[in-house]
C-alpha cells in the first residue's frame, strides 16, 4: 500500500508537471513562431522564452526520482 | 573577447575629402558616427548633379539585382578596373535590357510549367474520354461537357447527376474520374438541345468547365485534347529553349551586371559617406570607430592618399560612451564557430564580457555528457567530417560540422567514462566496466554529477558577473561575488549533511552563509536574496543533463534488447538499427537544445549584457575596389 502511494505521489510529481510545462511551452511557443515570424533576429530570445517553463518538470522529475529512490526503486 | 575600438576624428582640407574617403573605403576599417553638433560646422551635402547621378545609379542598381536575381548569377568577387562615366551609361542601359530580357524568359518558363501542369493533371481523363469525344463530334446530336467538381463538393456529384439524368432523359451520359487532390472530373454527353439547360445547371451548382489553356478555349473538345495531348511532349523542348537562352544571357552579361552592381554599390555608399561628414567653409571632418590595431594603417592610407595636412587624431576614451561604440568579437580559430551561437542573442555590449570561449568549452562538454557514448560519438564525428569536407567555408552547415566536432569528441570521451558503445554492447559482449559511474544504474551519483557541473558552470558565470559588474559598479561586484560564495556554502552544507564530506564542515559551512547573508543583503538589497535562490534553482536545472543522458542510455538499451526480443534475428536487428536510429537523432537534437538553454538561461543570466551595436564598416561591398582613377564619387 505505502508503495503504491509513493509510485502515486511520483506520478503525480513529473505528470503534473510535464502537464503544466506543456501547457505553458504551449502558449509560449506559439506567441514564439509568431514573433519568429516577424523578427527571426530574436530566435535567441525566443529558444529561451520556450525553455524557461521546462524548469518544472525537470523539477518534478527529480522529486519524483527522490520518492522512488526512497522507496528502493533505484 | 570583444575587440578593443578606437574613435578617431578626421579633420583636413574641403578639397582633399574625396580622396580621405577613398582611402577610408579602401581600408573598409571605419564605421562612421554621428557628427555631434558644433558652431560652425553643418553637415555636407551632395550637390544637384551629384544627387541626379544618385538617382539613376539607384535605378541602375535596381535593374542590375533584379537581373542577376533572375539570372540566378551568385556573388562574388570581381577584380578592379578603370570606370569611366560612359561606362555607366552602357551599364544602365545593359542592366534595363537584361533585366527585361531575363523577366520575359522567366515569365514564359513559368508559363510553360502551369500549362504543362494543367494537362498533366487532367491528362489521364483526357485520354479516357478522347473517344467518346470523338464519338460525340461525329454525331450531329449530341455535344459534350467537361466539368470539375472540386473535392469539397465531391459528394454532391450523386446527387447532381440523378438530378440531371431525370431533367435531361435517358440519352444523357455522364462519365466520372478522380483526380490527384481528391477534385472529380466529369465528362457529360447529351443532346445539343439541352445543352443551355445543362449550363445553367451547372452555374446553379456552381461547378465549373475543365480549364483549358488561352490557346484552346475557342476549340471544340474533339479538336482541343489532341492538341493539349501532344502539347504536353512539346513543353519540356521549350522550356529547355528558354533555360539555354537564361544561360546564353547569363554568360553574355553576368560577369559584367556584378562588375556594375558592385561599383555602383561602392559609389552609392560613398555618396552617402560624403554626406555623413561635417564642413565650414574650407575643412571638412569627419569621425567614426574602427579596431583600435586598425589606427596606424588608417593614418598611413589617410597621408599617402591626402597628404599631411589631414589629420587624424584618436578620441580620448572619457569622451565617448562604452554603449555607442560597434562591437567585434575576435576568437581563435577553434572557438570561432560557436560566435553563431551567441548570434542567435543581441550581440554583447562594447566592454562587457565575450562568452564565446566559454561556450567553446562548456557546450560540447554539457553535450557530451548528455549523449555519452562512444558509438554515437563516432557516428556524429563521422557525420560532421563528411559535412565540413562538403560545406562551403563560412556557410551554415560547415559551422554546425565546426560546433558537432567537438560536440563528438566529448560524447566519447563520456562514453568511455560511462562504458557505453550504443549503450550496453560493449558491456555485454566485451565486458567493459565503466571507468566513471554507470548512468543505467547509478541513477543518484549520475543526478550528483549533473548538478555538480550545475555549480561549476553558474559559479563560473556569477564569477563573471562580478567581473563584469566590477569595472562600473562595486558594490554589485561585491554582491555577485558573495553570491557565487554562498552558492559554494550551500553546497559544502548539503554535502557535509549527506556525510560525502566530512560532517565537521556543515557548522563552519552554515556559520559563514549566516555571516555571507547581510554582506549580500547590503550589496544587491532585498532581491539579492531572492535572487541567490533562484540561482539555487538554476542549479537544480542542470538535473536535465542527467534526466536526458539516462534516457538516452535506456533507449539504447531498450534498441538492443530487440535483437533477442523479437522471433527472427534479422527482423530484430532491423527494428533495433531503427530505434538506434530514432534515439541518435533524438541523442543529438535534445542535448543541443538544452545545452543551448543552460547557456542562455543559466549561464548567460549572471553576467551577459546584452545591447551591443554590429560593427558595419564603410567599405567595398563583396566587389571590386573602386580604383583612384575612377570617376571621383564626390
Amino acid at each position: 500500500m505505502n508503495i503504491m502511494w509513493i509510485a502515486i505521489a511520483a506520478a503525480a510529481a513529473i505528470g503534473l508537471t510535464a502537464l503544466a510545462t506543456a501547457w505553458a511551452q504551449s502558449k509560449i511557443g506559439s506567441a514564439g513562431a509568431a514573433v519568429l515570424a516577424e523578427k527571426p533576429e530574436l530566435a535567441g530570445t525566443v529558444i529561451i522564452l520556450v525553455a524557461i517553463p521546462e524548469t518544472m518538470v525537470i523539477l518534478g522529475f527529480i522529486v519524483a526520482l527522490s520518492l522512488i529512490l526512497r522507496a528502493g526503486g533505484g | 573577447m570583444i575587440v578593443p575600438m578606437s574613435r578617431v576624428r578626421i579633420i583636413g582640407p574641403k578639397d582633399v575629402v574625396d580622396a580621405v574617403l577613398r582611402a577610408v573605403q579602401d581600408l573598409g576599417q571605419l564605421q562612421l558616427a554621428e557628427l555631434p553638433d558644433r558652431a560652425g560646422v553643418r553637415p555636407a551635402r551632395l550637390g544637384p548633379a551629384r544627387e541626379r547621378r544618385r538617382r539613376q545609379l539607384t535605378r541602375l542598381l535596381e535593374d542590375a539585382r533584379d537581373a542577376l536575381h533572375s539570372l540566378r548569377v551568385a556573388p562574388h568577387r570581381v577584380a578592379p578596373a578603370t570606370i569611366t562615366t560612359a561606362d555607366f551609361a552602357r551599364w544602365a542601359r545593359l542592366a534595363r535590357r537584361t533585366r527585361r530580357e531575363a523577366r520575359t524568359l522567366l515569365d514564359r518558363q513559368a508559363a510553360l510549367h502551369d500549362e504543362r501542369a494543367l494537362i498533366a493533371r487532367y491528362r489521364e481523363f483526357l485520354l479516357a474520354v478522347l473517344p467518346a469525344i470523338r464519338k460525340v463530334a461525329n454525331s450531329k446530336r449530341l455535344t459534350s461537357h467537361a466539368v470539375v467538381v472540386p473535392a469539397s463538393a465531391r459528394g454532391t456529384v450523386d446527387g447532381l447527376a440523378s438530378a440531371l439524368r431525370e431533367e435531361l432523359g435517358a440519352e444523357f451520359t455522364m462519365s466520372i474520374h478522380p483526380l490527384p487532390g481528391g477534385d472529380v472530373a466529369i465528362l457529360l454527353i447529351l443532346p445539343d438541345e439541352f445543352s443551355n439547360r445543362l449550363e445553367a445547371r451547372l452555374a446553379e451548382a456552381r461547378v465549373p468547365e475543365v480549364p483549358l489553356p488561352d490557346a484552346y478555349r475557342s476549340l471544340p473538345l474533339a479538336e482541343t485534347v489532341p492538341q493539349m495531348l501532344a502539347r504536353l511532349m512539346a513543353i519540356p523542348a521549350e522550356v529547355g529553349e528558354c533555360e539555354r537562352s537564361l544561360t546564353a544571357l547569363r554568360k553574355a552579361h553576368g560577369g559584367e551586371m556584378t562588375k556594375a552592381q558592385a561599383v555602383v554599390q561602392d559609389w552609392l555608399a560613398a555618396a552617402s559617406a560624403r554626406e555623413r561628414t561635417a564642413e565650414t567653409g574650407h575643412a571638412f571632418t569627419i569621425e567614426g570607430w574602427l579596431p583600435a590595431r586598425s589606427v596606424a594603417p588608417l593614418e598611413q592610407r589617410v597621408r599617402e592618399a591626402a597628404g599631411p595636412t589631414v589629420i587624424v587624431e584618436t578620441i580620448a576614451r572619457e569622451d565617448w560612451g562604452a554603449e555607442d561604440a560597434p562591437v567585434v568579437l575576435s576568437n581563435p580559430r577553434l572557438f570561432r564557430p560557436f560566435e553563431k551561437l551567441i548570434a542567435l542573442l543581441p550581440l554583447p555590449r562594447y566592454g562587457s564580457i565575450d562568452p564565446t570561449p566559454f561556450v567553446a568549452v562548456f557546450f560540447p562538454l554539457i553535450f557530451g555528457m548528455m549523449l555519452g557514448d562512444v558509438g554515437y560519438g563516432i557516428v556524429l564525428g563521422a557525420i560532421a567530417l563528411i559535412v565540413h569536407a562538403r560545406a562551403k567555408p563560412g556557410s551554415l552547415a560547415r559551422t554546425a560540422a565546426e560546433i558537432a566536432g567537438p560536440c563528438a569528441a566529448f560524447a566519447i570521451v563520456f562514453g568511455v567514462l560511462f562504458g557505453e558503445f550504443f549503450g550496453d554492447i560493449a558491456r555485454r559482449t566485451l565486458g567493459v566496466r565503466p571507468l566513471l559511474l554507470d548512468r543505467e544504474q547509478a541513477v543518484f551519483a549520475t543526478l550528483a554529477a549533473a548538478v555538480g557541473l550545475g555549480v561549476v558552470h553558474v559559479v563560473l558565470g556569477l564569477a563573471l558577473g562580478a567581473v563584469a559588474a566590477g569595472r562600473k559598479d562595486a558594490r554589485r561586484a561585491v554582491g555577485r561575488g558573495v553570491s557565487a560564495v554562498m552558492v559554494l556554502l550551500v553546497v559544502a552544507a548539503l554535502l557535509a549533511a549527506f556525510k560525502v564530506l566530512p560532517a565537521r564542515l556543515f557548522t563552519p559551512a552554515v556559520i559563514l552563509l549566516l555571516v555571507a547573508f547581510p554582506v549580500l543583503v547590503f550589496a544587491e538589497g532585498v532581491l539579492g536574496m531572492i535572487e541567490l535562490m533562484t540561482t539555487l534553482g538554476n542549479v537544480l536545472s542542470y538535473a536535465r543533463v542527467m534526466a536526458i543522458g539516462t534516457a538516452s542510455v535506456i533507449l539504447a538499451v531498450v534498441a538492443n534488447q530487440m535483437v533477442g526480443a523479437v522471433g527472427s534475428t534479422v527482423v530484430g536487428l532491423l527494428f533495433a538499427l531503427l530505434f538506434h536510429l530514432v534515439n541518435f537523432a533524438i541523442g543529438v537534437f535534445s542535448p543541443a537544445i538544452h545545452a543551448l538553454r543552460l547557456h542562455y538561461v543559466e549561464f548567460f543570466g549572471k553576467f551577459y549584457s546584452p545591447g551591443g551595436r554590429p560593427y558595419e564598416p564603410f567599405g567595398h561591398g563583396t566587389a571590386a575596389a573602386v580604383p583612384a582613377t575612377q570617376e571621383k564619387p564626390a
